[in-house]
């Protein structure tokens, strides 16, 4: 479903990521992790385009990201993303936030995106708040909406970008309940965090990665149990240890 | 130093004998009131149009912005009416130069101030809408082009709405100048306000009067305007946001 | 209707004989605008202390001062101070003062000046913490030692950029003394324009002048800006 290829990114001289390479199926869930700076929020941002890299190719759904001629907003569209600090739409109510896109970019009725927001508003536990503004929740609960937010548009996958890494810690937990249900219901994910938690209950594959590059890519249980390289035990433990 | 103050002066009758000096102050306020919202129409168009141009992926059109931004803003306004008023009806393609001078002086000078004024403003409250759009979260834009949206789509419906919300209060003093600096018409002999103060003073040698009055004017103006501001700043509050109540 | 562009006959001739009045003109032009930078500078840092402080009366007559210049036009003051200014100077000097329209333009840019002055220099003084006040005072100098010795140094250096943006908007104001016929810069370029017929030539000048002084001045203080940035 995604599949990413050799895919290297620089600042100037600056080598952000170097020839990451990997392949997400169907249905599959990936957790991508790596201590900070190591590329991973660049890498899952290149995946639907938000980042543009200069070498490689990334092939999402058989349609080529960095190719000039991709419409990258059709692609986006059908691509989902959580981000680090929600980014919910502040100056919007919650259902408005989960009418926008629907209306304008997939062109349904208002009166059906509302139905659809306000079906995934109830899944998330949220439905009460629809006509609330965004300030008034708090952080783990704008995140569920904009997970919502995200499957309002009927993804084929969904990326995750360090969801739980702004949140209070009382919080966390009510995110990731949302995540591994839809990892359950077999969602396509690529999820950057360090809940190795959430990795060890839902994660097929566990990618880490260490100053731009791919240094593991491993099944989650080989990964746990005996990760190969000194860098990726030295993380664990001190992920683990914390 | 005595001075004879004479408040009635208002109500006294003009040479002419068609208005009284009150009603020149209040033709005066009219096209004060006419010449400033107008332009203030050209300079919000304008303004977030180059605004916006500053803040896209694309270097030529950033630059055409800026461009614009650095003329306007540094070239005094007395230079630029003058310019817009003497020098451009000359340079203009013949027919259209004598177009322009041959309807009515009062339409002349109208048009010349409208388009100087419109223009400066906007120079500055482009880089007010420039500065509004810098200060939102980047993320926010990441987020829009995630859901699909286009970059056109991501202004109109997520940054812009955002950015003109905090850029009210200085998008305020902008439009308190646009009326302060809507004086400057009276150099080229618009009759605004300032105009008709100096009016009043060659023909009743009450000085004192006309300038208190027409002071006033300009402070009435001043606390209308605010007071219209504040109002829509509450309306389109935010909750949660820029001081704005969690609901 | 002949819609043809045939050209303006551009002819440049009259600046070069005009140079010497220009630069009278210019030199008119720096005297308003230095003046009205130190005394305006002063004076609204007086403003800015009296609107801060704790005494009522000070600060509300302060507050009002600045509120009443920064909402009249400037035209409307600078013809204020020349129907004022003239019968100041003639009840306390008698006749035969110099330069009338000078010396009220000067007063009118002063203390125009001041006020915008004193509310950058207000937000300046805001900006430096609180913390830095308890301390001074805690090290035991007096309120008017803190202010001078500790807040208004630290203010004075986060508002740079902006005193010199106020300078800069202040110089191409100076150019208002045409509504009293003064003969800044521009009054004397309009003037030898309109003398040789060549106004367009003239106005085109004076624009072109103004915006390389103002254009240097401007891209100094964006690198001052830079530079002084925390």
């Amino acid at each position: 479903m995604i599949s990413i290829r050799q895919v290297s990114k620089s600042y100037g001289s600056f080598q952000v990521l170097s020839d990451c390479s990997t392949e997400i199926k169907k249905g599959e869930v990936i957790v991508v992790c790596g201590p900070s700076g190591s590329g991973k929020s660049t890498l899952i941002k290149c995946v639907n385009g938000l980042e543009p890299f200069q070498s490689g190719e990334i092939i999402v759904d058989g349609i080529s990201v960095g190719d000039p001629r991709t419409k990258l907003s059709t692609l986006r569209a059908r691509v989902g993303m959580v981000f680090q600090h929600f980014e919910l739409f502040p100056h919007m109510t919650i259902v408005d936030n989960l009418t926008l896109a629907q209306v304008k970019v997939l062109g349904r009725s208002r009166d059906e995106a509302a139905e659809k927001g306000l079906k995934l508003l109830e899944r998330v536990g949220l439905k009460a708040h629809a006509n609330k503004h965004p300030g008034a929740l708090s952080g783990g609960q704008q995140q569920r909406v904009a997970i919502a937010r995200a499957l309002s548009m009927d993804p084929i996958a969904m990326l995750f970008d360090e969801p739980t890494s702004a949140l209070d810690p009382e919080m966390i937990n009510e995110v990731l309940d949302v995540m591994v249900e839809l990892a359950n219901e077999g969602m396509t994910m690529m999820c950057v965090t360090h809940e190795m938690g959430f990795a060890r209950k839902v994660a097929h594959r566990v990618i880490f990665m260490d100053q731009g590059r791919i240094v593991e890519d491993a099944p989650k249980d080989d990964f746990f149990g005996q990760p190969r390289s000194e860098r990726a035990q030295q993380f664990l433990s001190k992920i683990l240890h914390h | 130093m005595a001075y004879n103050w004479n408040w009635a002066i208002f109500l006294s009758e003009t040479p002419s004998g068609e208005s009284t000096y009150l009603g020149w102050l209040l033709t005066g306020l009219q096209w004060t009131v006419t010449l400033s919202l107008s332009a203030w129409i050209i300079a919000l168009t304008v303004g977030s149009l180059f605004g916006v141009l500053r803040t896209v992926p694309n270097r030529w059109l950033s630059m055409l912005a800026a461009a614009y931004v650095e003329t306007f803003r540094n070239v005094p306004l007395l230079v630029q009416l003058f310019l817009w008023y003497f020098v451009l009806p000359e340079l203009l393609p013949r027919g259209m130069g004598d177009a322009f001078k041959q309807l009515n002086p009062l339409m002349q000078q109208y048009i010349a101030a409208t388009l100087c004024l419109g223009l400066f403003t906007g120079a500055r409250v482009s880089e007010q809408v420039r500065s509004g759009i810098g200060a939102l979260p980047r993320g926010q834009r990441n987020a829009a082009l995630a859901l699909g949206l286009t970059l056109p789509q991501a202004y109109r419906h997520v940054m812009l709405p955002m950015a003109f919300r905090l850029v009210i209060p200085p998008l305020t003093s902008e439009f308190l100048n646009i009326f302060k600096n809507s004086a400057v018409a009276t150099t080229i002999g618009l009759i605004e306000l300032s105009r008709q103060a100096q009016q009043l003073v060659d023909y009743t040698a009450q000085p004192y009067e006309a300038f208190i009055a027409v002071t006033l004017m300009y402070v009435m103006i001043n606390v209308t305007v605010m007071f219209f501001m504040r109002r829509l700043e509450q309306k389109v509050r935010v909750p949660g946001y820029l001081g704005g109540n969690p609901s | 209707m002949n819609d043809a562009y045939d050209g303006y006959g551009f002819d440049w001739s009259s600046i070069p004989g005009a140079l010497p009045l220009l630069a009278k003109g210019l030199s008119i032009t720096f005297e308003v605008t230095v003046t009205a930078i130190v005394v305006g500078i002063i004076w609204g840092t007086l403003l800015a202390v009296a609107r801060l402080s704790k005494s009522k009366l000070l600060s509300t007559a302060a507050a009002g001062y600045v509120n009443l210049f920064r909402s009249v036009p400037l035209v409307m003051v600078i013809l204020w101070f020349y129907l004022i200014v003239p019968q100041l100077l003639k009840s306390v000097f008698g006749e035969g003062i110099a330069d009338i329209r000078l010396a009220s333009a000067l007063c009118a840019f002063a203390l125009f000046e001041a006020a915008y002055y004193s509310e950058i220099i207000r937000a300046g003084i805001q900006s430096v913490s609180r913390g830095q006040a308890s301390a001074a005072l805690a090290l035991g100098l007096t309120p008017g030692q803190t202010m001078r010795l500790v807040i208004l140094p630290q203010a004075f250096r986060n508002m740079l950029p902006l005193l010199l943006t106020q300078a800069i908007i202040l110089f191409q104001d100076t150019s208002l003394v045409y509504v009293i016929g003064l003969s800044d810069f521009f009054g004397t370029a309009y003037k030898v324009g309109d003398r040789d017929g060549r106004l367009v030539e003239l106005l085109l000048f004076a624009g072109a002048v103004y915006f390389v002084f103002c254009f240097s001045a401007s891209q100094i203080v964006r690198h001052l800006q830079r530079r002084f940035v925390k």
